[in-house]
Protein backbone atom coordinates (compact mmCIF):
# COMPACT_ATOMS: atom_id res chain seq x y z
CA UNK A 1 0.00 0.00 0.00
CA UNK A 2 1.07 3.29 -0.65
CA UNK A 3 1.95 4.93 2.37
CA UNK A 4 1.99 8.07 0.79
CA UNK A 5 -1.80 8.29 0.84
CA UNK A 6 -1.84 7.21 4.67
CA UNK A 7 0.87 10.22 5.01
CA UNK A 8 -1.74 12.87 3.89
CA UNK A 9 -3.97 12.82 6.94
CA UNK A 10 -1.30 12.33 9.64
CA UNK A 11 1.43 14.80 8.24
CA UNK A 12 0.30 17.53 10.47
CA UNK A 13 0.59 15.14 13.56
CA UNK A 14 3.65 14.12 12.78
CA UNK A 15 4.70 17.54 12.19
CA UNK A 16 4.01 18.97 15.40
CA UNK A 17 5.34 15.84 17.14
CA UNK A 18 8.78 16.60 16.06
CA UNK A 19 8.74 20.32 17.04
CA UNK A 20 7.67 19.25 20.37
CA UNK A 21 10.75 19.06 21.94
CA UNK A 22 12.70 21.71 19.62
CA UNK A 23 12.10 24.65 17.68
CA UNK A 24 13.34 23.61 13.81
CA UNK A 25 13.52 25.14 10.65
CA UNK A 26 12.06 23.64 7.42
CA UNK A 27 14.57 21.48 6.04
CA UNK A 28 15.27 20.61 9.95
CA UNK A 29 11.61 19.12 9.94
CA UNK A 30 12.08 17.36 7.18
CA UNK A 31 15.28 15.94 8.33
CA UNK A 32 13.53 14.68 11.86
CA UNK A 33 10.50 12.69 10.08
CA UNK A 34 12.84 11.11 7.88
CA UNK A 35 15.19 10.23 10.81
CA UNK A 36 11.96 9.17 12.89
CA UNK A 37 11.06 6.07 9.80
CA UNK A 38 8.80 8.32 7.49
CA UNK A 39 11.42 8.05 4.59
CA UNK A 40 8.62 9.13 1.92
CA UNK A 41 7.76 12.47 3.59
CA UNK A 42 8.15 15.18 0.34
CA UNK A 43 10.01 18.02 1.30
CA UNK A 44 7.07 20.28 -0.38
CA UNK A 45 4.58 18.63 1.62
CA UNK A 46 6.40 19.44 4.66
CA UNK A 47 6.78 23.23 3.98
CA UNK A 48 3.23 23.01 3.11
CA UNK A 49 2.20 22.01 6.15
CA UNK A 50 4.07 24.44 7.81
CA UNK A 51 2.26 27.08 6.57
CA UNK A 52 -1.12 25.65 6.86
CA UNK A 53 -0.16 24.52 10.71
CA UNK A 54 0.92 28.26 10.94
CA UNK A 55 -1.72 30.28 9.22
CA UNK A 56 -3.69 27.82 11.76
CA UNK A 57 -2.52 29.69 14.71
CA UNK A 58 -0.91 26.59 16.14
CA UNK A 59 2.78 27.37 15.58
CA UNK A 60 4.99 30.77 15.42
CA UNK A 61 8.10 31.54 14.02
CA UNK A 62 11.03 33.48 14.09
CA UNK A 63 13.88 34.51 11.60
CA UNK A 64 17.43 33.58 12.65
CA UNK A 65 20.56 35.10 10.47
CA UNK A 66 22.86 32.99 8.75
CA UNK A 67 26.15 33.54 7.57
CA UNK A 68 26.25 32.02 4.62
CA UNK A 69 23.12 31.53 2.63
CA UNK A 70 19.51 33.01 3.38
CA UNK A 71 17.94 33.44 6.81
CA UNK A 72 16.55 30.53 8.72
CA UNK A 73 12.54 30.78 9.66
CA UNK A 74 12.21 28.25 12.47
CA UNK A 75 8.98 27.32 13.65
CA UNK A 76 8.19 26.60 17.01
CA UNK A 77 4.90 25.36 18.78
CA UNK A 78 2.96 27.07 21.40
CA UNK A 79 -0.12 26.45 23.41
CA UNK A 80 -2.94 25.52 21.18
CA UNK A 81 -0.48 23.90 19.16
CA UNK A 82 0.53 21.26 22.05
CA UNK A 83 -3.24 21.20 22.44
CA UNK A 84 -4.07 20.07 19.39
CA UNK A 85 -1.24 17.73 19.64
CA UNK A 86 -2.13 16.12 22.33
CA UNK A 87 -6.37 15.73 20.84
CA UNK A 88 -4.90 14.40 17.83
CA UNK A 89 -3.09 11.64 19.47
CA UNK A 90 -6.00 10.77 21.40
CA UNK A 91 -7.66 10.66 17.78
CA UNK A 92 -5.21 8.75 16.36
CA UNK A 93 -4.48 5.91 19.25
CA UNK A 94 -8.10 5.51 19.42
CA UNK A 95 -8.66 5.60 14.95
CA UNK A 96 -5.31 3.28 15.17
CA UNK A 97 -6.84 0.76 17.82
CA UNK A 98 -9.80 0.51 15.90
CA UNK A 99 -8.17 -0.62 12.95
CA UNK A 100 -5.88 -2.99 14.45
CA UNK A 101 -8.92 -4.54 15.95
CA UNK A 102 -10.50 -4.93 12.55
CA UNK A 103 -7.36 -6.03 11.12
CA UNK A 104 -7.24 -8.64 13.33
CA UNK A 105 -10.51 -10.14 12.94
CA UNK A 106 -9.69 -10.21 9.26
CA UNK A 107 -6.34 -12.17 10.18
CA UNK A 108 -8.63 -14.60 12.46
CA UNK B 1 29.56 27.92 -7.39
CA UNK B 2 27.77 30.48 -9.63
CA UNK B 3 26.66 27.78 -12.20
CA UNK B 4 24.54 26.33 -8.94
CA UNK B 5 23.90 29.99 -7.65
CA UNK B 6 22.14 30.25 -11.09
CA UNK B 7 20.11 27.18 -10.60
CA UNK B 8 19.04 28.26 -7.15
CA UNK B 9 17.99 31.64 -8.79
CA UNK B 10 16.10 29.72 -11.78
CA UNK B 11 14.35 26.94 -9.30
CA UNK B 12 13.19 29.70 -7.14
CA UNK B 13 12.16 32.04 -10.00
CA UNK B 14 9.96 28.92 -11.25
CA UNK B 15 8.67 28.78 -7.58
CA UNK B 16 7.59 32.31 -7.76
CA UNK B 17 5.83 32.36 -11.07
CA UNK B 18 4.09 28.79 -9.71
CA UNK B 19 2.45 31.13 -6.50
CA UNK B 20 2.15 34.05 -8.16
CA UNK B 21 -1.79 33.66 -7.56
CA UNK B 22 -1.99 33.94 -4.09
CA UNK B 23 -1.31 36.81 -1.66
CA UNK B 24 1.94 38.33 -1.87
CA UNK B 25 2.58 38.41 1.91
CA UNK B 26 1.92 34.70 1.80
CA UNK B 27 4.10 34.04 -1.27
CA UNK B 28 6.69 35.97 0.71
CA UNK B 29 6.33 33.88 3.82
CA UNK B 30 6.45 30.78 1.55
CA UNK B 31 9.54 32.11 -0.02
CA UNK B 32 11.75 32.47 3.42
CA UNK B 33 11.23 28.94 4.10
CA UNK B 34 11.53 27.37 0.47
CA UNK B 35 14.98 29.69 -0.61
CA UNK B 36 16.95 28.43 2.68
CA UNK B 37 15.64 25.04 1.57
CA UNK B 38 16.89 25.16 -1.72
CA UNK B 39 20.26 26.91 -0.34
CA UNK B 40 20.71 24.19 1.82
CA UNK B 41 19.67 21.62 -0.51
CA UNK B 42 22.18 23.02 -3.40
CA UNK B 43 25.10 22.54 -1.43
CA UNK B 44 24.63 18.65 -0.68
CA UNK B 45 24.08 18.00 -4.40
CA UNK B 46 26.76 16.29 -6.22
CA UNK B 47 28.68 16.85 -8.93
CA UNK B 48 26.34 16.68 -12.20
CA UNK B 49 23.30 16.62 -9.78
CA UNK B 50 20.69 19.26 -10.31
CA UNK B 51 17.96 20.88 -8.05
CA UNK B 52 15.55 19.45 -10.34
CA UNK B 53 16.41 15.66 -9.98
CA UNK B 54 16.37 16.50 -6.17
CA UNK B 55 13.13 17.93 -5.50
CA UNK B 56 11.63 17.63 -8.84
CA UNK B 57 10.53 20.47 -11.11
CA UNK B 58 9.78 24.11 -9.48
CA UNK B 59 5.74 23.95 -10.46
CA UNK B 60 5.47 20.22 -9.09
CA UNK B 61 6.91 21.45 -5.92
CA UNK B 62 4.85 24.27 -5.83
CA UNK B 63 1.77 22.39 -6.46
CA UNK B 64 2.66 19.57 -4.00
CA UNK B 65 3.44 22.46 -1.25
CA UNK B 66 -0.12 24.13 -2.62
CA UNK B 67 -2.03 20.59 -1.28
CA UNK B 68 0.16 20.20 1.87
CA UNK B 69 -0.76 23.78 2.86
CA UNK B 70 -4.30 24.16 1.87
CA UNK B 71 -4.29 26.98 -0.79
CA UNK B 72 -6.33 26.82 -3.72
CA UNK B 73 -5.51 24.97 -6.65
CA UNK B 74 -4.17 27.65 -9.17
CA UNK B 75 -6.49 28.42 -11.72
CA UNK B 76 -5.65 30.52 -14.47
CA UNK B 77 -2.01 30.37 -15.90
CA UNK B 78 -1.55 34.96 -16.24
CA UNK B 79 0.96 35.58 -18.85
CA UNK B 80 2.47 37.62 -15.85
CA UNK B 81 6.17 38.14 -16.99
CA UNK B 82 5.49 40.06 -19.96
CA UNK B 83 2.43 42.24 -18.55
CA UNK B 84 4.22 43.24 -14.99
CA UNK B 85 4.04 46.77 -14.72
CA UNK B 86 7.23 48.34 -14.23
CA UNK B 87 6.46 50.17 -11.32
CA UNK B 88 5.05 48.04 -8.71
CA UNK B 89 4.82 48.22 -4.99
CA UNK B 90 8.56 46.49 -4.20
CA UNK B 91 10.59 49.00 -6.63
CA UNK B 92 8.80 52.07 -5.57
CA UNK B 93 9.23 51.06 -1.56
CA UNK B 94 12.85 50.06 -2.90
CA UNK B 95 13.80 53.69 -4.79
CA UNK B 96 11.77 55.30 -2.04
CA UNK B 97 14.40 53.89 0.32
CA UNK B 98 17.60 54.78 -2.24
CA UNK B 99 16.31 58.44 -2.31
CA UNK B 100 15.88 58.94 1.37
CA UNK B 101 19.01 57.37 2.07
CA UNK B 102 20.58 59.37 -0.59
CA UNK B 103 18.71 62.89 0.53
CA UNK B 104 19.41 62.20 3.96
CA UNK B 105 23.18 61.88 3.26
CA UNK B 106 22.89 65.74 2.21
CA UNK B 107 21.17 67.06 4.84
CA UNK B 108 23.73 64.89 7.16
CA UNK B 109 26.67 67.04 5.61
CA UNK B 110 25.03 70.16 6.46
CA UNK B 111 22.86 68.93 9.93
CA UNK B 112 24.97 71.43 12.27
CA UNK B 113 24.57 74.19 9.99
CA UNK B 114 20.64 73.88 8.89
CA UNK B 115 17.83 73.13 10.93
CA UNK B 116 17.07 69.16 11.46
CA UNK B 117 13.55 69.44 10.52
CA UNK B 118 14.73 69.28 6.91
CA UNK B 119 15.28 65.49 7.84
CA UNK B 120 11.91 65.15 8.25
CA UNK B 121 11.66 65.06 4.41
CA UNK B 122 13.55 61.73 3.92
CA UNK B 123 11.63 60.55 7.11
CA UNK B 124 8.51 60.83 5.16
CA UNK B 125 9.83 58.83 2.68
CA UNK B 126 10.80 56.32 4.62
CA UNK B 127 7.62 55.27 6.45
CA UNK B 128 5.61 55.86 3.12
CA UNK B 129 8.23 53.58 1.19
CA UNK B 130 8.38 50.83 4.34
CA UNK B 131 4.52 51.05 4.45
CA UNK B 132 4.27 49.46 0.22
CA UNK B 133 6.31 46.72 1.48
CA UNK B 134 5.49 45.99 5.47
CA UNK B 135 3.39 43.10 5.10
CA UNK B 136 5.59 41.30 2.58
CA UNK B 137 7.93 39.51 5.63
CA UNK B 138 11.40 40.10 7.14
CA UNK B 139 13.03 38.80 3.99
CA UNK B 140 11.59 41.04 1.62
CA UNK B 141 12.27 38.66 -1.19
CA UNK B 142 10.32 40.86 -4.13
CA UNK B 143 12.62 43.43 -3.57
CA UNK B 144 15.59 41.42 -3.34
CA UNK B 145 14.55 40.21 -6.67
CA UNK B 146 14.65 43.45 -8.31
CA UNK B 147 16.99 43.43 -11.42
CA UNK B 148 18.36 46.68 -9.61
CA UNK B 149 18.92 44.74 -6.26
CA UNK B 150 20.10 41.63 -7.90
CA UNK B 151 22.76 43.85 -9.73
CA UNK B 152 24.04 45.22 -6.35
CA UNK B 153 24.47 41.64 -4.51
CA UNK B 154 26.16 40.24 -7.89
CA UNK B 155 28.59 43.05 -7.17
CA UNK B 156 29.06 42.43 -3.67
CA UNK B 157 29.57 38.94 -4.36
CA UNK B 158 32.77 38.49 -6.33
CA UNK B 159 33.88 35.41 -7.32
CA UNK B 160 35.32 33.25 -4.03
CA UNK B 161 39.50 33.97 -3.33
CA UNK B 162 39.58 37.52 -5.35
CA UNK B 163 41.44 40.67 -3.23
CA UNK B 164 37.53 41.77 -3.96
CA UNK B 165 35.78 39.00 -2.28
CA UNK B 166 38.51 39.16 0.72
CA UNK B 167 37.91 42.96 0.77
CA UNK B 168 34.16 42.81 1.46
CA UNK B 169 34.80 39.69 3.57
CA UNK B 170 37.14 41.95 5.95
CA UNK B 171 34.77 45.03 5.54
CA UNK B 172 31.23 42.92 6.61
CA UNK B 173 33.67 41.65 9.88
CA UNK B 174 33.95 45.30 10.61
CA UNK B 175 30.32 46.04 10.56
CA UNK B 176 29.39 45.74 14.61
CA UNK B 177 32.23 48.18 14.99
CA UNK B 178 30.08 50.70 12.68
CA UNK B 179 27.23 50.33 14.55
CA UNK B 180 28.72 51.25 17.35
CA UNK B 181 30.76 54.12 15.50
CA UNK B 182 27.98 55.25 14.11
CA UNK B 183 25.86 55.61 17.49
CA UNK B 184 28.41 57.49 19.14
CA UNK B 185 28.44 60.03 15.73
CA UNK B 186 25.23 60.39 16.21
CA UNK B 187 25.38 61.03 19.55
CA UNK B 188 27.63 63.56 19.30
CA UNK B 189 26.40 65.59 16.79
CA UNK B 190 23.43 65.61 19.19
CA UNK B 191 25.00 66.88 22.15
CA UNK B 192 26.30 69.71 20.01
CA UNK B 193 22.46 70.63 18.83
CA UNK B 194 21.44 70.54 22.48
CA UNK B 195 22.47 74.03 23.09
CA UNK B 196 20.45 75.57 20.11
CA UNK B 197 18.03 73.00 19.36
CA UNK B 198 16.02 70.79 21.45
CA UNK B 199 13.53 69.15 19.50
CA UNK B 200 16.94 68.35 17.05
CA UNK B 201 18.53 67.41 19.56
CA UNK B 202 15.92 64.66 21.10
CA UNK B 203 15.27 63.13 16.88
CA UNK B 204 18.98 62.90 16.75
CA UNK B 205 19.93 61.46 20.40
CA UNK B 206 16.54 58.99 20.13
CA UNK B 207 18.12 57.75 16.25
CA UNK B 208 21.30 57.34 17.89
CA UNK B 209 19.76 54.96 20.76
CA UNK B 210 17.65 53.10 18.41
CA UNK B 211 20.84 52.45 15.32
CA UNK B 212 22.37 50.35 17.97
CA UNK B 213 19.86 47.51 17.62
CA UNK B 214 18.46 48.49 14.51
CA UNK B 215 22.06 47.27 13.05
CA UNK B 216 21.67 43.36 14.37
CA UNK B 217 17.91 43.93 13.76
CA UNK B 218 18.31 44.50 10.05
CA UNK B 219 19.96 41.38 9.36
CA UNK B 220 17.04 38.85 10.20
CA UNK B 221 14.44 41.16 9.50
CA UNK B 222 14.97 43.17 6.11
CA UNK B 223 12.74 45.85 7.30
CA UNK B 224 14.73 47.20 9.70
CA UNK B 225 17.31 48.67 6.82
CA UNK B 226 14.91 51.32 6.09
CA UNK B 227 15.90 52.92 9.60
CA UNK B 228 20.04 51.61 9.51
CA UNK B 229 20.57 52.55 5.88
CA UNK B 230 19.60 56.19 6.48
CA UNK B 231 20.74 55.97 9.63
CA UNK B 232 24.30 55.49 8.34
CA UNK B 233 24.14 57.67 5.87
CA UNK B 234 23.31 60.51 8.80
CA UNK B 235 26.41 59.44 10.00
CA UNK B 236 28.81 59.38 7.13
CA UNK B 237 27.20 62.42 6.13
CA UNK B 238 28.30 64.08 9.75
CA UNK B 239 31.88 62.76 8.67
CA UNK B 240 31.90 64.87 5.53
CA UNK B 241 30.94 67.62 7.29
CA UNK B 242 33.47 67.61 10.19
CA UNK B 243 36.15 66.87 6.91
CA UNK B 244 34.59 70.14 5.51
CA UNK B 245 34.77 72.18 8.65
CA UNK B 246 38.29 71.23 9.55
CA UNK B 247 39.84 71.77 5.80
CA UNK B 248 37.94 75.61 5.62
CA UNK B 249 39.47 76.49 8.89
CA UNK B 250 43.18 75.13 7.51
CA UNK B 251 42.24 76.63 4.35
CA UNK B 252 41.11 80.30 6.03
CA UNK B 253 44.38 80.25 7.96
CA UNK B 254 46.76 79.97 5.17
CA UNK B 255 45.23 82.01 2.96
CA UNK B 256 45.38 85.02 5.68
CA UNK B 257 48.68 84.62 6.13
CA UNK B 258 49.81 84.48 2.74
CA UNK B 259 47.70 87.23 1.27
CA UNK B 260 47.79 90.32 3.70
CA UNK B 261 45.54 93.05 3.23
CA UNK B 262 46.24 96.04 1.15
CA UNK B 263 46.58 98.94 3.12
CA UNK B 264 44.12 101.59 2.30
CA UNK B 265 45.21 105.19 2.56
CA UNK B 266 42.82 107.83 2.78
CA UNK B 267 42.95 111.48 2.14
CA UNK B 268 40.96 113.93 3.34
CA UNK B 269 42.72 117.03 2.10
CA UNK B 270 45.89 118.11 0.09
CA UNK B 271 47.77 120.84 0.78
CA UNK B 272 50.14 122.38 -1.73
CA UNK B 273 53.23 124.68 -0.78
CA UNK B 274 55.60 126.28 -3.13
CA UNK B 275 59.29 126.04 -3.03
CA UNK B 276 59.03 129.34 -0.52
CA UNK B 277 57.05 127.22 2.10
CA UNK B 278 53.81 129.05 1.10
CA UNK B 279 50.74 127.54 1.24
CA UNK B 280 48.54 127.40 -2.32
CA UNK B 281 45.19 127.60 -2.46
CA UNK B 282 42.81 126.74 -5.11
CA UNK B 283 45.23 124.47 -6.65
CA UNK B 284 43.60 121.93 -9.33
CA UNK B 285 44.98 118.33 -9.33
CA UNK B 286 44.95 116.22 -12.30
CA UNK B 287 46.94 112.67 -13.61
CA UNK B 288 48.83 111.97 -16.58
CA UNK B 289 45.48 111.37 -18.45
CA UNK B 290 43.83 114.73 -17.27
CA UNK B 291 41.17 112.75 -14.69
CA UNK B 292 40.82 114.84 -11.72
CA UNK B 293 42.52 113.76 -8.68
CA UNK B 294 40.10 113.70 -6.18
CA UNK B 295 40.46 112.87 -2.35
CA UNK B 296 38.53 110.16 -1.50
CA UNK B 297 35.95 111.52 1.08
CA UNK B 298 32.83 113.12 -0.20
CA UNK B 299 33.25 116.65 0.20
CA UNK B 300 31.13 119.88 0.07
CA UNK B 301 31.76 123.07 -0.78
CA UNK B 302 30.55 126.26 0.35
CA UNK B 303 28.12 128.36 -1.41
CA UNK B 304 27.16 130.37 1.14
CA UNK B 305 23.77 129.14 1.48
CA UNK B 306 24.87 125.51 2.95
CA UNK B 307 26.57 122.50 2.04
CA UNK B 308 26.47 121.06 -1.73
CA UNK B 309 28.96 119.16 -3.89
CA UNK B 310 32.22 121.38 -4.12
CA UNK B 311 33.01 121.69 -7.97
CA UNK B 312 35.39 121.03 -8.97
CA UNK B 313 35.96 118.43 -6.14
CA UNK B 314 39.48 118.31 -7.39
CA UNK B 315 40.62 121.60 -5.95
CA UNK B 316 42.90 121.88 -2.93
CA UNK B 317 42.45 122.76 0.37
CA UNK B 318 39.58 122.00 -0.04
CA UNK B 319 37.32 124.31 3.05
CA UNK B 320 35.96 123.09 5.65
CA UNK B 321 32.41 123.88 6.74
CA UNK B 322 31.76 125.14 10.15
CA UNK B 323 27.55 124.13 10.28
CA UNK B 324 26.84 126.21 13.64
CA UNK B 325 27.89 129.19 12.43
CA UNK B 326 27.24 128.73 8.52
CA UNK B 327 30.96 129.99 7.46
CA UNK B 328 33.56 128.12 5.27
CA UNK B 329 37.42 128.64 5.91
CA UNK B 330 40.43 126.77 5.23
CA UNK B 331 42.04 124.41 7.67
CA UNK B 332 45.42 124.75 8.63
CA UNK B 333 47.63 121.75 7.86
CA UNK B 334 49.35 120.37 10.73
CA UNK B 335 51.68 122.26 13.14
CA UNK B 336 54.75 120.32 11.44
CA UNK B 337 53.55 122.42 7.87
CA UNK B 338 56.30 124.79 6.94
CA UNK B 339 56.04 128.12 8.48
CA UNK B 340 52.70 129.14 6.94
CA UNK B 341 49.98 131.53 7.33
CA UNK B 342 46.31 130.09 6.13
CA UNK B 343 44.60 132.38 3.86
CA UNK B 344 41.64 132.42 5.63
CA UNK B 345 42.08 131.92 9.31
CA UNK B 346 39.46 129.91 11.52
CA UNK B 347 37.08 132.11 12.36
CA UNK B 348 35.21 129.54 15.11
CA UNK B 349 38.23 127.56 15.91
CA UNK B 350 36.47 126.34 18.97
CA UNK B 351 33.63 124.18 17.27
CA UNK B 352 35.78 122.96 14.54
CA UNK B 353 37.48 119.73 15.91
CA UNK B 354 40.77 120.24 13.95
CA UNK B 355 41.27 116.48 14.55
CA UNK B 356 39.05 115.30 11.79
CA UNK B 357 40.36 117.53 9.31
CA UNK B 358 44.11 118.37 9.79
CA UNK B 359 46.34 115.81 7.81
CA UNK B 360 48.00 114.87 10.56
CA UNK B 361 49.13 111.28 9.42
CA UNK B 362 49.73 112.30 6.27
CA UNK B 363 51.74 115.17 6.14
CA UNK B 364 52.73 117.45 3.18
CA UNK B 365 56.31 117.90 4.59
CA UNK B 366 56.75 114.56 3.73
Amino acid sequence: MDTSQLLKGVLDLAVLAVLRKDDGYGYDVVRRLRAGGLNDVGDASVYGTLRRLYNAGLLTSYVVPSEEGPHRKYYSINETGRARLAESRETWRSFASTLDGLLEEVAA
Amino acid sequence: MNTQALGVEHYLAGMRAALDDLPPAEVAEIMEDVEAHVAELSTELGENETLEQRLGPPERYAQELRQAAGYPPRTERLPVTTKKPLVTRPRAAAWGLAIATGITLLVGASTLREPVFLLLLPAVILVLSLALVHDRGPAQAEIMDLPETRRIQQWLTPEEGTPAERAITYLKSLQPAWWLARAVLLGLAAVLLAGRDIPGFLFLAAIAVISVFAGPRAKVDRRWLWFSLPASALAVGLVFQVVDVVANNLAYNTSRQSYPAPMVETYENIYAYDENGKLLTNVLLYDQDGNPINASRQYYGCNGSGPEPMIPANRYPRPKIDYENGTCYTVAPSVSAPSSTPSTPPSSSGSAPSSSVAPTSVSPSK
